[in-house]
């Protein structure tokens, strides 16, 4: 153990692990069921489980895009975001009781969603990895598994901050295994980094203008955060370059259906925490607008087309899908025949605005030679 | 592998947990080799496991496979990847808070 080692009372002041684990909230014994303390309010890790099609995968050459390839590989090996995960002296005290419960709810939402998604990152990567042989295929999911569950312990560490500690009952439950084909692995995963990229860049520049709306010091960390995410959708679009087949033909109507997806369901989600975008001081409908501009200019990089997101029919169409989401919670929450009813009604609304959503035609683009970018906002 | 009928295979596992600043993540590894495929489950036997705060554990237990029957297979290959918004990190739970 380190000396000298401070009597702190909580592990999240610790500034080592040796200060955490003696700290005050880990008294009593440690074993793997006092693990989640007992004064800590629990919440359970709800990650997904893929399979895919791991002989597909594996075949991937990505010969035509060589040098691009080891270029980006090389930087992920060294490694330059190790160590920058975790609590130093810009992280700020938090008043977890001061603050206000709608904000505090919120926020401990985006937190938990945020480390499940890491989470099951990690997990899916670590599963391709394992089942892969393909070396260059192999070694870029361990990195990636790396960073999410890097990330996935640093959101860990203000969740316990916040008393929140997650549990990984999951583990012991019966959990079944979906399938994505690997094509729709490298849409998703692609555009949930890209995306990912520009939601947490969009804050953080708007806090570093702002900084009396910082009412969190993880934001703090956003920037080195987003560019891992950065760097993982490069290899997806390495990837997607590497067989022209996967952005061409009927393929096309796939990145459509998934630009709109990935994008209306942001828009969804993000109007269902007002309090935490009026915290930071950001109107969600132009936060909204702002991310699917990043994101859309960066997808250029390998999508052949973008979507139209200044069509006159754009934002009314999500408002439309909003209030329809808004009408089925609202339904389910009522229960009975006629909460059923509003249900389906809500359901068929949501469908409808999602369709003509997809229906507004998308921008072609001129795809470059070399799809690698640096992060630029 | 049965067209309606599951098979339950009882497989040796290692499960690793690490409970760190620098990395939280649990995966499970089928000592035997054994391999998932769509639309089975898998459930790892006895208490649930959780490495104390900064620790890393290792513990070797059993999974029950339950293989998915030849329909439930198909159904899974054909409607999983409808499923994959839930790739998408949007920092948000699907649930209204309010």
């Amino acid at each position: 153990m380190n000396a000298p080692t401070r009597n702190i009372a909580h592990s999240a002041d610790a500034k080592t692990v040796e200060e955490g684990l003696a700290a005050q909230n880990f008294d009593g014994p440690v074993d793997s069921t006092a693990a989640t303390e007992v004064a800590m309010q629990n919440t359970l890790l709800t990650p997904r489980f893929y399979t895919t099609d791991f002989d597909e995968m594996d075949a991937i050459d990505v010969s035509p895009v060589r040098a691009d390839w080891d270029e980006l590989i090389g930087r992920m090996k060294s490694d330059p975001n190790k160590g920058h995960f975790k609590k130093n002296e810009d992280w700020d005290h938090i008043d977890w009781e001061g603050m206000e419960p709608k904000l505090r709810a919120e926020f401990i939402d985006f937190l938990i969603s945020s480390c499940t998604a890491e989470f099951s990152g990690c997990v899916l990567y670590k599963e391709m990895k394992r089942r892969g042989s393909n070396e260059d295929i192999v070694t870029l999911f361990q990195l990636m598994a790396r960073d999410e569950a890097r990330h996935a312990g640093f959101i860990n560490d203000a969740l316990r901050e916040a008393g929140i500690a997650v549990n990984l009952g999951f583990l012991t439950q019966a959990k079944k295994y979906t399938y994505f084909r690997p094509k729709f692995i490298y849409y998703a995963t692609y555009l949930s980094e890209k995306i990912g990229y520009a939601r947490y860049i969009t804050i953080y520049r708007h806090l570093e203008a702002n900084p009396d709306k910082r009412f969190h010091p993880i934001f703090k960390w956003f920037k080195e955060w987003c560019n891992d995410e950065f760097s993982h959708g490069e290899a997806f679009a390495l990837l997607m370059k590497s067989d022209p087949k996967l952005t061409s033909g009927v393929n096309k109507l796939w990145i459509k259906f998934f630009l709109t997806a990935v994008f209306s369901t942001m828009w969804v989600r993000d109007h269902q925490r007002p309090a935490f975008h009026e915290a930071l001081g950001v109107d969600p409908a132009w936060y909204g607008q702002e991310v699917f501009r990043k994101t859309s200019e960066i997808s250029r990089q390998v999508f052949p087309l973008t979507l139209d997101i200044d069509h006159p029919r754009w934002v009314p169409g999500l408002d439309r899908l909003d209030r329809a989401n808004r009408q089925i919670a609202a339904a389910k929450k009522r229960g009975g025949v006629g909460g059923k009813l509003s249900q389906w009604a809500g359901s068929a609304k949501a469908g409808a605005a999602f369709l003509s959503l997809l229906l507004i035609p998308s921008v072609p683009c001129e795809v470059p030679v070399s799809p690698r970018m640096e992060p630029a906002y | 592998m049965g067209l309606f009928t599951r098979e339950r295979q009882t497989v040796p596992c290692t499960v690793t947990i690490s409970h760190c600043f620098d990395e939280l993540s649990a995966h499970v590894r089928f000592n035997d080799g054994s391999v998932v495929g769509p639309g089975d489950t898998v459930e790892v036997q006895g208490a649930e496991i959780m490495a104390p705060y900064g620790e890393v554990v290792s513990e070797d237990r059993t999974a029950i496979i339950t293989r998915a029957s030849g329909i439930e297979r198909l159904w899974t290959r054909a409607t999983g990847d409808f499923e994959f918004m839930e790739l998408c990190e949007f920092s948000f739970s699907e649930e209204a808070l309010s």
